[in-house]
């Protein structure tokens, strides 16, 4: 029996209302249309669900249609399930956030995230360029920039050359120059070069688009803990433990996580009650910004002296430099890496800013730091890349007169016009230098020495950190745990902007090396499980836990920033330097872009070409970007500022509809207070002190600024304060004899959205 | 399983047990199967260590009181009746019944019964108080040792202030209502059943 007892009592009853209403409904003073409406329902109703009891035929389709519902119902709980099993490394970060409070985790949510991002552009590059080009291009060795040239075929295959990603590497899928200029590849005439540079721009279109939808989400989940401020202890100290766990591992993650959610709120309220001094504080902090600043300045000049002078050292021989000569700037750019970030702590403290506050400021200057960083590297790429262009003109040049020697010659000796093309090896071919190819072996080489780095770091400054503290701490004169050095403390800017900056990379150089975006794939895929055993096994808590902001909009922010400043260069490479002549997707052509140009040519009716030309004016088109854009982002924004007008117009109708209630059926209401009195001991009836009217407007206005600088003063001066802020008029517990006063206009509705559901509670206010 | 505990329970008894709890028949016949495979002894009492075999019981801070909510005054073993009898104030609360206006004795489940329960839980000397004692107790039970003494006194008297409108430094079962108004107790103490 698919209907339980209870469901055919329910529907019983409202058959039998339905059946009331039909009877008595031209009785009702109702308008004629709601009439015919309700009478319409009802009728259909009662033929559908009389059925249903056994009265006529429609019980068995009703018995299926309600076994069928319920079939839905757990079939949509169950894929509910589902999905959220599906996220990866849920547990994991559990774990972490247990152990290590919020705003470590927050880090490893930011690397899931990015993992996703860097998953859904590895699909787009993988699927429409390079299985592609495997599946329906040539074949490895068929053509000069598909083959390794004749001369390093004997070291084509040795480890070192292929950790330099010479070799073999150079030549395969990974990076640009294997593709070849074939307009139309294969039998599905897939054209592979318009893919290739769409795929490129559409990288840089979809992260931004991606960025952007979840800082628009995230900053509507700013509005709903707005009122977490009351009650904040009581709520930790009653409604914290999670009934249902039942497994012992999570129930020491909820202790431990319970634990850190206290700590968190003590940490904020020693903040909310610091003594101010202002002008102290002030001084101390210009003094700190400019102390920073001038550091910034410093290390900006080093860096682009180190930089001139790897210039000159350059054009000078390569054999009388010294190691360090040669390896200045990296070394300069190390040895800044290491320094600041810890002299920048330093000289923080002075400024005694909150955790969260104080975290965004180290990683605004360390970002600063790093952009320097990032300016070399590009500065030294853009010589490497004039270098290139200047020797491939010179060699094409080489080429084109190679060709008509060959063709003169043949036509000479064999006296004919048909002249087939010259039967070379592919590996004996004359080659240009391939500029694209260096830069992407720049930036992979550049991400491995990255990973590299990092990892080593982790393993020797945790790790072994951890390790020698521990088994040293046997045989040392001081106590290695408790002083210096200690464990380590997880470093989340260092490792957020370490995230930041190598995602720059990653979208700089995919579009010179098809592969980075895999190899990307591969490192945060480590370096999510690598971290997350560094931090549970070799890292302590913070000493300061603090709570993490509620919207990852700060990392968002920065991650945008980056994404502007790597578009910047693909976009100009794009559109001003012209593509080697023999090797990549547009070998042959003036510009990249042309072959956009050719495919509306060719392949679209003759119109759309006509309105490109109009379009693709630039004064046109960045307007109309950067308009969409902040449509977009507008758009998703509104749709949070909808959901928060919705419920506070319900909250509000609440509201109402408690006070109507009041005022037509007081019975409604006071059965509670009545139930209330019964069921306590006369003792607790103690009458309270009544409040006076005017102080809850003033209260409202205080409460509504959402200021915490006024829970300081009730936690610091005793309890009689704290009577201030607390909202509603306390009960009367006398019983109430009278009916309530003429409802107060708008003040009365000003306190409506706060504390909606309990004024229908019994509660009248004292009288006027 | 299912068919045994429907004849040790007699279809009297079911009405009388959904009469004085609301539950509906399928509801008080799960119940039965469940109170039977915890009742290792097969006697048709639960005791205490009966319970306590319950994992999400066992690890519960306060798992030990909730086990007492179950044992009237003084006794050791609990029958069906007075295990449901308990288990009332966690029954789903109906939409049909929040617009009804309310009957005579209120039912069983009503939001204040089912915070009366939690207070119960907290106020151990029953004197309809919780003190800033039974608080530090109840902090020591969640929290151990990885937060200091002093601070652990901060948090009770930090909780007492924001909950205390009287000023008699402990918090009365209204305080309690109040402090718990904007929390959805009506879905979060309720037994969730999956028909």
């Amino acid at each position: 029996e698919s209907l339980s007892e209870g469901e055919i009592a329910a529907l019983k009853e409202q058959l039998e209302e339905k059946k009331k209403l039909i009877v008595t409904l031209r009785n009702k003073p109702w308008r004629m249309k709601k009439r015919l409406v309700l009478l319409k329902e009802a009728q259909k109703f009662v033929e559908e669900f009389e059925g249903a009891l056994g009265k006529g035929k429609g019980k068995k389709l009703y018995a299926f249609k309600v076994m069928m519902t319920k079939k839905l119902i757990k079939f949509k709980r169950d894929f509910e399930n589902f999905k959220t099993a599906c996220i990866p490394w849920e547990r994991k970060i559990k774990d972490v956030e247990s152990h290590f409070g919020s705003s470590v985790a927050s880090y490893f949510i930011f690397l899931r995230w990015m993992y996703g991002l860097n998953m859904v552009l590895f699909g787009f590059m993988f699927g429409l360029v390079v299985l592609p080009e495997i599946l329906m291009g040539l074949p490895y060795g068929s053509i000069p920039r598909k083959t390794v040239p004749r001369e390093e075929q004997d070291t084509a295959m040795d480890f070192s050359v292929l950790n330099d990603f010479e070799g073999f590497c150079k030549y395969s899928f990974l990076f640009y120059g294997y593709y070849n200029n074939d307009r139309t590849i294969g039998v599905l005439k897939f054209r592979l070069p318009l893919s290739y540079l769409l795929v490129g721009v559409g990288i840089f279109g979809y992260s931004l688009m991606v960025v952007i939808r979840t800082m628009a989400r995230n900053s509507n989940e700013g509005g709903d803990g707005a009122e977490e401020g009351e009650f904040t202890f009581s709520w930790k100290m009653f409604t914290s433990w999670d009934y249902l766990i039942g497994n012992p591992e999570t129930a020491d993650n909820k202790f431990a996580s319970i634990t850190t959610s206290f700590k968190e709120s003590i940490v904020d309220e020693q903040e909310n009650q610091k003594d101010e001094n202002i002008h102290l504080r002030r001084f101390l902090r210009v003094l700190a910004n400019f102390l920073i600043t001038c550091t910034l300045g410093g290390s900006g000049y080093l860096i682009y002296f180190v930089v001139k002078r790897s210039q000159d050292f350059a054009k000078m021989e390569q054999d009388k430099l010294s190691w360090l000569e040669k390896n200045e700037v990296e070394f300069v750019m190390s040895l800044l890496g290491l320094v600041c970030p810890p002299l920048f702590e330093t000289i923080a403290e002075l400024e005694d800013y909150h955790p969260r506050i104080a975290l965004k400021w180290q990683l605004g200057r360390i970002f600063a730091l790093f952009l320097g960083n990032l300016y070399t590297f590009l500065f030294a790429l853009f010589d490497e890349v004039n270098e290139k262009l200047e020797t491939e003109k010179s060699i094409r040049n080489a080429t084109i007169w190679a060709l008509n020697q060959y063709y003169a010659n043949y036509s000479s000796y064999f006296n004919t016009t048909d002249v087939p093309p010259p039967n070379v090896s592919p590996a004996d071919v004359i080659r240009g230098p391939c500029w694209e190819n260096a830069v992407g072996i720049g930036f992979v080489k550049l991400v491995v020495s990255d990973i590299q780095v990092s990892y080593l770091t982790i393993l020797v400054g945790d790790f072994l950190r951890a390790v020698i503290v521990r088994f040293l701490n046997y045989c040392w004169c001081w106590d290695l745990e408790a002083g210096f050095p200690s464990y380590g403390e997880f470093d989340i800017s260092g490792n957020v902007l370490g995230l930041v900056f190598n995602q720059g990379m990653i979208w700089m150089g995919a579009f010179y090396a098809p592969g980075l975006v895999g190899l990307n794939i591969l490192r945060l895929l480590s370096s999510m499980y690598y971290q997350c055993w560094a931090v549970m096994c070799c890292n302590v808590p913070h000493e300061r836990v603090f709570k993490a902001s509620r919207s990852n909009n700060f990392y968002m922010g920065l991650l945008l920033l980056v994404l502007f400043l790597s578009l910047l260069p693909v976009v100009y490479a794009i559109m001003t330097l012209s593509p080697s002549f023999d090797c990549g997707p547009f070998s042959g052509q003036d510009k990249i872009y042309d072959v956009v140009m050719e495919t509306i040519e060719q392949d679209l009716p003759s119109f759309i070409a006509n309105i490109f030309t109009y379009a693709t004016n630039p004064g046109l088109i960045l307007p109309a970007v950067l308009l969409m854009l902040a449509l977009y982002y507008l758009n998703a924004v509104s749709k949070g500022y909808k959901q928060a007008n919705m419920d506070l117009k319900k909250k509000m109708k609440m509201a109402r509809d408690e006070e109507k209630n009041r005022r037509n059926n007081k019975d409604s209401t006071n059965q509670v207070m009545i139930d209330l009195e019964d069921l306590l001991p006369k003792k607790s009836l103690i009458p309270p002190p009544i409040e006076e009217e005017p102080t809850p407007p003033g209260v409202v206005n205080a409460k509504g600024s959402k200021s915490p600088k006024m829970k300081p003063g009730a936690a610091a001066k005793g309890v009689n304060l704290q009577k201030d802020v607390s909202l509603a008029a306390p009960n009367p517990r006398a019983p109430v004899t009278y009916a309530p006063g003429p409802r107060r206009g708008p003040a009365g509705n000003a306190r409506g959205p706060q504390p909606g559901p309990s004024r229908g509670r019994g509660r009248a206010g004292p009288p006027r | 399983m299912g068919s045994r505990a429907s004849t040790l329970l007699r279809d009297e008894e079911i009405e009388e047990i959904k009469k004085e709890t609301g539950f509906s028949h399928s509801q008080i016949t799960r119940l039965y199967s469940r109170f039977t495979s915890l009742d290792k002894g097969e006697n048709g009492t639960l005791s205490r260590e009966d319970f306590q075999r319950i994992p999400e019981l066992a690890i519960n801070p306060l798992g030990d009181r909730i086990i007492n909510a179950f044992f009237p005054e003084g006794e050791d073993q609990v029958n069906f009746r007075g295990f449901m009898r308990t288990l009332a104030h966690f029954r789903p609360i109906e939409d049909n019944e929040k617009s009804k206006n309310a009957a005579v004795s209120e039912p069983l489940n009503s939001r204040t019964n089912k915070l009366m329960f939690a207070f119960r839980l907290y106020d151990l000397d029953r004197d309809d108080k919780i003190s800033r004692d039974e608080l530090l107790q109840v902090l020591r039970m969640m929290v151990g040792v990885n937060i200091s003494d002093d601070q652990l006194g901060s948090i009770a008297d930090r909780t007492i202030q924001e909950a205390d409108t009287n000023g008699d430094n402990s918090i009365s079962f209204n305080e309690f209502i109040k402090v718990l108004e904007k929390v959805d107790v009506e879905q979060k103490m309720s037994i969730r059943f999956l028909h």
